[in-house]
């Protein structure tokens, strides 16, 4: 043990991960008053970064420097002690933290706040290249060293989610020809029905995208041709040539350090109204936290900025608040979240909110315009009660305070208030 | 609390904006300000964090034109926050630097005086004072000289500054149609505070919110019927925080929900209906639809502020006429514009004096009711205030 291994002498809140939760669950803790110590467990040597601005870094719309939502001297107003390491234990009895460096620091209250990473599941291991991802502001250094390099031409982006597009999108920037294998029948994965989707894959098209639909990667071989340096074998049995492959195949949650059964664990750490695991002086926030989805009633991992901002700054207000010997107000407490997804790629637009899932209460309404496809989930209650419970819609254009937008921020906000608890 | 009153604020926002940038182009204000939400609070608190005494603090902002921009041109229009990918609620984020700005004596007595509405003399009041609007026999759960207070009301009309002032007759014929319709009747004609929350007067538009929850308490109703959508949010929340279980309706949804037949037909040609700021989540609009009997996809439907939002016109006048022609461009020629809100129609009507179109335009009252706005003798007597036997007395109130 290092030195770090002292007794609480005074209140200290542990916050592991340096992200949007974090930052947010140290924001609350200051505002409700807390002064006390917090440490603040980062593995990475920058300041904390938006993984929302990694495609726009790697595709050449922002600097490096743009991809930092807070400066030093905003952090330091909360005063932080930012502790650089690997967090590799948590012991929720002892209430302990351990870095790879073997340094034990004790807690009062801890905040796990520490995010996810980027998988390549099914994506072939052994086959000597590693494909890039995005999620780091490193993943998106060597994804806009990779698009730039001149020998690149023709880039394979595996996944049709979220990240998947904006990857493609930083590669369509830097003039790579794309194409996008996805293993479902449309792009945008579980986010879109299918008439938006479509929409949507008619826009990527017109910016000369190839679509390999319902299809994914069985083979890559590593063969320096002149077509491309990487083989691709697909499942449908065809093969191409490419110089890079992006693969967005899924997250999963950073909990490496949390020994098993110490807390409860479903997809994610199971939290209540307060970000509180299942030990009352562990909390959880952001990616790692499944808490309360107001359309489905149940727990789950809504993997958004917005959400791990909300999350963390509950988090921070309830710790405030117990430090202080009171219980958290209720009107602190986490509202919940509805999922929401709103994505542009150059010049085609996409924006979702609540379900997806057609279940035999639910209705779908198509409606077209000229330029814009919104389709309506419609949920019957058991009252005969009528209220929407999903929307998606794919504009032909992207403009910033343009009626799509309008129109999506209105459903989405109709779906919430359909919901509310 | 350090020098600035609402730093929390400006905190919580600061760490939900991604500085994605989106929202900047969304807003004429903000493009001209060359600034996102997220640097709008992150600007207010560098200037506290540089800042030694209040006034530091106040050169500090002062000198940052942008940041004076960006906060005193906002409609409050939400148009930024549709447009931010979270959602970020940019209304709580000005109205805090409203708020800061107001303590700091950063908007000048100019551009609130004649709109303090939770004092005797406002616009509103004056002009209905200089021209005789009264409506005392409508306010029934108020002792006048004609009438004791009356605490036995089923509903409480409320329809909102400019409805009160510049259309009684309609005001009166909407106040008569509910009370055949659900029972007795009275009117609450105070405004519903928004003025003073744009000139950062935060506490005061609770206040006065809190004095009119009092006298609905008084009144024994049970239900209110609210013409505008910003009057029938401030309405609702403000019941709620009182304690008083009175449901809060638009007088659109009244209507519909009791089968009341419009007293006259759609007016020929397109219909486009500017939809309210307020109407956040579309409910009102739905709820106007029904009301006039078209399907959602009848009328063309414009996003946005029409200009008044904000108190905008007291700082950049020009910026407000520009909003309303803006929405007003949406409109072809030959159309009716039906706004949601009365001081929408106001503002159109005062653009479109001064920029005449082959526009109809329409507050939604007007398409259900007989009587209408009349704007050339509204505005006619406006203008007549200042220089009539009242003038010296208006320019004193209002100095």
């Amino acid at each position: 043990m290092t030195e770090a291994t002292t007794a609480c002498t005074q209140p200290t809140v542990a916050i592991i991960g340096y992200g949007t939760a974090g930052v947010n669950a140290l924001i609350g803790l200051r505002n409700a008053g807390f002064t006390g110590r917090v440490q603040v467990f980062s593995n990475i040597d920058t300041l904390p970064y938006s993984p929302i601005l990694t495609s726009y870094y790697a595709g050449g719309e922002k600097t490096y420097e743009e991809c930092f939502p807070w400066t030093a001297a905003e952090l330091d107003d909360l005063h932080p002690e930012v502790v650089r390491a690997t967090v590799t234990n948590l012991d929720v009895d002892a209430r302990t933290v351990t870095t790879a460096e073997g340094a034990v620091y004790p807690y009062t209250k801890c905040v796990i706040a520490t995010g996810a990473r980027p998988m390549c599941y099914g994506f072939p291991a052994d086959c000597g290249y590693s494909p890039l991802v995005l999620r780091t502001m490193a993943d998106a250094q060597r994804m806009k060293d990779a698009f730039e390099n001149p020998a690149c031409k023709n880039v394979l982006v595996s996944g049709a989610s979220m990240v998947a597009l904006k990857s493609l999108e930083a590669a369509l920037n830097c003039g790579k020809q794309v194409t996008l294998v996805g293993m479902n029948p449309h792009v945008l994965d579980f986010n879109a029905l299918p008439e938006t989707a479509e929409r949507f894959e008619a826009g990527l098209r017109a910016k000369g995208v190839t679509l390999k639909l319902g299809c994914t990667i069985k083979t890559v071989e590593v063969v320096e041709a002149p077509e491309g340096r990487l083989k691709v074998g697909f499942a449908d049995g065809s093969t191409g040539y490419f110089d890079e492959i992006s693969v967005s195949h899924g997250m999963r949650c950073n909990l490496d350090f949390v020994p098993e059964g110490a807390l409860e664990l479903d997809r994610a750490l199971v939290v209540d109204d307060f970000m509180r695991t299942s030990n009352p002086h562990v909390y959880a926030a952001g990616d790692v936290a499944q808490a309360l989805e107001l359309v489905s009633g149940n727990k789950r991992i809504v993997g958004i900025w917005k959400t791990a901002a909300v999350q963390g700054y509950c988090a921070g207000t309830a710790i405030a608040a117990e430090l202080a010997g009171a219980q958290p107000s209720p009107a602190a407490a986490y509202e919940g979240a509805i999922p929401t997804n709103t994505i542009a790629v150059n010049g085609t637009l996409f924006i979702s909110a609540g379900t997806m899932d057609v279940t035999e209460n639910r209705t779908v309404d198509v409606r077209e315009t000229d330029d814009m496809t919104v389709v309506y989930v419609f949920e019957t209650a058991a009252d005969g009660t009528r209220r929407l419970a999903g929307f998606n819609l794919t504009c032909d254009t992207d403009e910033e305070g343009s009626v799509a937008y309008d129109t999506g921020a209105m459903l989405t906000m109709r779906i919430e208030s359909a919901f509310a608890r | 609390m350090g020098l600035l009153q609402c730093s929390d604020t400006y905190w919580h926002f600061a760490g939900q904006c991604t500085q994605c940038g989106h929202c900047m182009h969304a807003c004429s204000s903000l493009t001209t300000a060359n600034m996102t939400l997220g640097e709008i609070a992150k600007a207010m608190l560098e200037a506290e964090r540089t800042a030694e005494c209040v006034e530091d603090l106040w050169a500090n902002i002062v000198s940052n034109e942008r940041l004076v921009q960006a906060v005193r041109g906002c409609f409050f229009c939400t148009s930024c926050k549709n447009t931010c990918f979270a959602h970020n609620d940019v209304c709580d984020l000005i109205y805090h630097c409203r708020i800061d700005f107001q303590n700091l004596g950063l908007i000048p007595r100019g551009a609130w005086s004649s709109v303090q509405v939770d004092q005797e003399w406002d616009i509103f009041t004056a002009y209905r004072a200089v021209h005789g609007i009264y409506l005392t026999d409508l306010t029934r759960h108020v002792a006048t000289e004609d009438h004791a207070a009356e605490t036995d009301c089923a509903v409480a009309f409320f329809p909102g500054c400019s409805m009160a002032a510049y259309a009684p007759e309609l005001t009166r014929e909407i106040f008569a149609t509910i009370e055949g319709m659900a029972g007795k009747t009275t009117l609450i004609d105070h405004c519903c505070g928004s003025p003073l929350k744009s000139a950062g007067f935060y506490d005061r538009a609770e206040a006065l919110c809190d004095r009119i929850a009092e006298e609905v308490r008084a009144s024994g109703v049970s239900l209110m019927v609210c013409v505008c959508p910003g009057c029938a949010n401030a309405m609702r929340t403000t019941l709620a925080r009182a304690g008083l279980n009175v449901d809060v309706v638009s007088l659109a949804a009244f209507l519909a929900q009791r089968g009341f037949t419009p007293k006259r037909a759609l007016p020929e040609g397109p219909l486009c209906i500017s939809k309210s700021c307020q109407d956040r989540n579309g409910t009102y609009l739905d709820e106007l639809c029904a009301a006039l009997g078209v399907g959602p996809e009848t009328p063309s439907i414009f996003h946005g502020c029409c200009g008044a939002g904000g108190a905008v016109s007291a700082f950049d006048p020009n910026r407000q006429a520009q909003q309303a022609d803006s929405k007003l461009s949406f409109a072809p020629d030959g159309a009716t514009v039906v706004s949601m809100c009365p001081t929408c129609t106001y503002t159109y009507a005062f653009r479109l004096m001064d920029s005449p179109r082959p526009l109809a335009n329409k507050h939604y009252a007007e398409l259900l009711f007989e009587n209408q706005f009349d704007w050339d003798t509204v505005f006619g007597q406006l203008n007549s205030m200042w220089s009539g036997e009242y003038g010296a007395w208006l320019a004193q109130v209002f100095a």
